[in-house]
């Protein structure tokens, strides 16, 4: 066990030459500072690298990942990764990207406790809540777990949208579009749910926040 | 509305389709579950992403990404994030990896009001505080804010150590925390050598009977 972790340094060391083979000013054009367009919302699961999955170099995603890759609108924690990437670095494009087979969102369909996750899983059962009739009516297990993958992903979306981060962005005419994407471990492929929002239109009058 | 995101379904296809070339059984190795050694926890700066300058593979490391990489003891996320990983996955190591030229350590060093982002950059402000007989005696201000990268770093560690979580995996003599900082001027990770794995290594007061 002591030594499985070298193999980290080993391979950092081995990457930073591949790096600098290619382009001998790579590490000094990065110190220069950030500038991504896109900021990933993504499930902590290890099989789930955005810029891996994306084709994305270093530089060009600002990220976090939780559990279930979920927005919860009083957790400070993406509330300033939020905050920062919005306002700061002004990404243009916010991805909130789900996976099938989620262990998260499967463990919120059951009723069996957990520990201290039950606390942050239960997020993922109100969606299920919002969802019931629909997701309900789907008799296999399997296609209800991918279903609730899915509207979960809608819900948290939903989450962004509703932030006054993300509102007052559209009130400056900021260009800002939040995206719901899955990601599909069988095939390595992503899946645009094709529910991207440019504005606070759609949202329920009572989410609808005036100018400050 | 501005069309850059489809670059990345684009990329998507294309690093799928090499994925098949390499291994026609890449994905299905996948599917069978995860069974990862590390937890990262990291910064989401753009520039320092987990598997790339570590070389791992999809299924190597849980990642978790905040401002500055900051273990704060009611966090639901990260907690949640933790003890999944510790507790369901059973990681041998979890990781707290800062970076130099981090933006939120760089502001937590000022008085400048970055708004809402204030209230999590607090904690940053705490290690300050703590280790500031040091810091002040840098009288170099990029020597000083490395420094405090640094500290930030040693103190997730220790935050990390308070959890009854990790106290719990040290009891089955199960877990390291380690301490590291990665660098852009050379692209390399540095180890602290803050590494923790067992409750002796703590003050008495956070000790917990378990």
């Amino acid at each position: 066990m002591l030594a499985t972790y070298n193999q980290l340094f080993h391979n950092n060391k081995k990457w930073v030459q591949e790096k600098l083979m290619q382009d001998p000013e790579y590490f000094i054009k990065l110190g220069k500072g950030q500038s991504p367009d896109y900021l990933w919302i993504g499930c902590s699961d290890s099989r789930v690298p955005a810029n891996e999955i994306t084709g994305t170099q270093p530089g060009e995603m600002f990220v976090h990942r939780n559990i279930a890759n979920m927005v919860v609108h009083s957790d400070m924690n993406l509330l300033s990764v939020l905050s920062y990437a919005v306002e700061v670095l002004k990404v243009k494009h916010i991805i909130v990207c789900g996976h099938y087979g989620c262990g998260g969102v499967i463990a919120a369909m059951g009723n069996k406790q957990y520990g201290l996750i039950d606390n942050w899983l239960r997020h993922i059962k109100d969606v299920y809540r919002l969802h019931q009739n629909e997701l309900d009516a789907i008799t296999d297990p399997a296609e209800r777990a991918k279903r609730f993958v899915e509207v979960n992903v809608i819900e948290q979306v939903a989450d962004l949208c509703k932030t006054t981060i993300v509102q007052n962005a559209w009130k400056k005419k900021q260009p800002l579009a939040v995206h719901g994407w899955v990601y599909d471990i069988n095939d390595g492929l992503l899946k645009d749910l094709k529910v991207s929002v440019l504005n606070n239109e759609e949202l329920h009058a009572v989410y609808q926040f005036e100018t400050q | 509305m501005e069309k850059s995101y489809l670059r990345l379904i684009e990329g998507n296809k294309k690093w799928a389709q090499e994925k098949l070339k390499q291994d026609p059984n890449f994905f299905k190795g996948l599917v069978m579950g995860q069974n990862p050694e590390y937890l990262w926890i990291g910064c989401s700066d753009s520039r320092v992403p987990a598997n790339e300058i570590t070389n791992t593979k999809s299924g190597e490391i849980f990642v978790h990404r905040n401002i500055a990489n900051v273990v704060v003891h009611t966090d639901m996320n990260l907690l949640s994030v933790l003890y999944y990983a510790v507790e369901v996955l059973r990681v041998k190591h979890v990781i707290v990896c800062g970076h130099y030229g981090c933006g939120g350590v760089i502001a937590s060093m000022s008085n400048k009001d970055n708004g809402f982002v204030n209230n999590w950059l607090r904690n940053i402000k705490e290690v300050y505080q703590k280790h500031s007989k040091e810091l002040l005696a840098i009288t170099d201000v990029k020597a000083r804010e490395n420094r405090l990268v640094e500290l930030n770093v040693i103190e997730q560690v220790r935050n990390l150590g308070k959890t009854r979580i990790v106290q719990q995996a040290w009891k089955r003599g199960e877990l390291q925390v380690h301490g590291w900082v990665y660098g852009f001027e050379d692209g390399l990770i540095k180890d602290l050598e803050v590494m923790m794995d067992e409750i002796s290594d703590l003050e008495p007061i956070f000790r917990y009977e378990l």
